[in-house]
């Protein structure tokens, strides 16, 4: 039986699903990514309505329940997406920050 | 000496004519760097027609840091022999530039450094921000500087080369002198009046955390 954090978790891996489709249908995603985002979501999917398909999992890293492991996977990710995003933003802002100096300077010696 | 005066812009319509007013009387060149305002200040500063007066135009918001290595750029590369920065917000006094002049063409320093004393008006908590800063900064880089913070700041053509800083943002000021700290460049102070006229603009207690932030990181990096 699916218990109401299961429901909230499905709509959540769902409505991201559906955003990932918008983002390719625009243009915003390339193929290799909306397959990479899918294959995640539906792998997702699958955790949150069959929980008990990581038991052994878990139990091979001394953890008790599948919910503390999907929360500790969950903060692994977030932390490395974070790290990897800010890496990526302070890479643009030199970029861009090289950029627009560069004109600035190349303007006024016309 | 050739000394350039480069001040960073960033939506001053209600200061900068004034500024540059009062800075003409020393006859220096003048480099104003535009930093993507969206308000009047550009045209003001046209309307003015002030010989001397070079302005240059960031097509977006950068930041103070990167307006200062714009100006100084162009300075050193338009034959400066040092430069000296100034806030657009009317908040240094043109009649403090002397002291850096002297100081500069003294030939003892590279580095002047502008320090605005309490009882000239600094708030209080700004006062006691600066003291802390100085004394993290002498822990960590073994300088100090009464007025790390202060914007009003020489430096000859050798420090810039060696100085030249990373920050884009408020916390230029901070890596100067953690810089200053590493290179062992000569570094004088000059005591400098100071008027708020924004009690919203400049450094806000979230930047002075991300400024910590930075202190320790240059402490490895620099």
């Amino acid at each position: 039986m699916i218990i109401g954090i299961q429901v909230i978790a499905l709509l959540f891996a769902f409505s991201m699903v559906y955003f990932s489709v918008l983002h390719f249908k625009r243009g915003e995603l390339s193929g290799i990514e909306i397959v990479s985002w899918l294959v995640m979501w539906t792998m997702a999917i699958i955790v949150i309505v069959f929980p008990e398909l990581l038991q052994s999992f878990a139990k091979t890293f001394l953890v008790t329940r599948v919910f503390d492991l999907m929360t500790i996977g969950g903060f692994i990710l977030v932390i490395s997406m974070v790290s990897v995003t800010y890496v990526r933003i302070r890479k643009l802002e030199k970029k861009l920050e090289d950029l627009v100096r560069r004109e600035t300077l190349k303007k006024a010696k016309k | 000496m050739k000394i350039f005066v480069v001040i960073p812009l960033f939506n001053e319509e209600k200061h900068i004519v004034k500024v540059l007013k009062d800075v003409s009387f020393y006859k220096l060149p003048v480099v104003v760097v535009d930093d993507g305002s969206i308000d009047d200040s550009k045209k003001m500063i046209l309307d003015c027609r002030l010989k001397n007066t070079t302005l240059l135009e960031h097509k977006i918001n950068l930041g103070k840091g990167a307006a200062m290595k714009t100006g100084a750029d162009y300075a050193f590369s338009h034959g400066a022999d040092a430069i000296i920065f100034m806030d657009s917000d009317g908040q240094h006094q043109a009649s403090d530039l002397p002291k850096f002049i002297d100081a500069l063409e003294s030939g003892k320093y590279d580095i002047v450094s502008g320090s605005r004393n309490y009882s000239y008006g600094v708030p209080l908590v700004r006062f006691l921000g600066n003291k802390f800063a100085s004394v993290v900064m002498s822990a960590m880089f073994h300088i100090y500087i009464s007025d790390v913070l202060c914007g009003f700041k020489g430096l000859t053509k050798n420090a810039y080369e060696k100085l030249r800083w990373d920050s884009s943002g408020y916390g230029v000021e901070t890596e100067i002198v953690a810089r200053a700290g590493k290179t062992k460049l000569n570094i004088c102070e000059v005591p400098v009046g100071t008027v708020y006229h924004n009690k919203v603009k400049g450094v806000t207690i979230l930047d002075a955390f991300g400024i910590l932030g930075d202190v320790v990181r240059w402490k490895f990096t620099i």
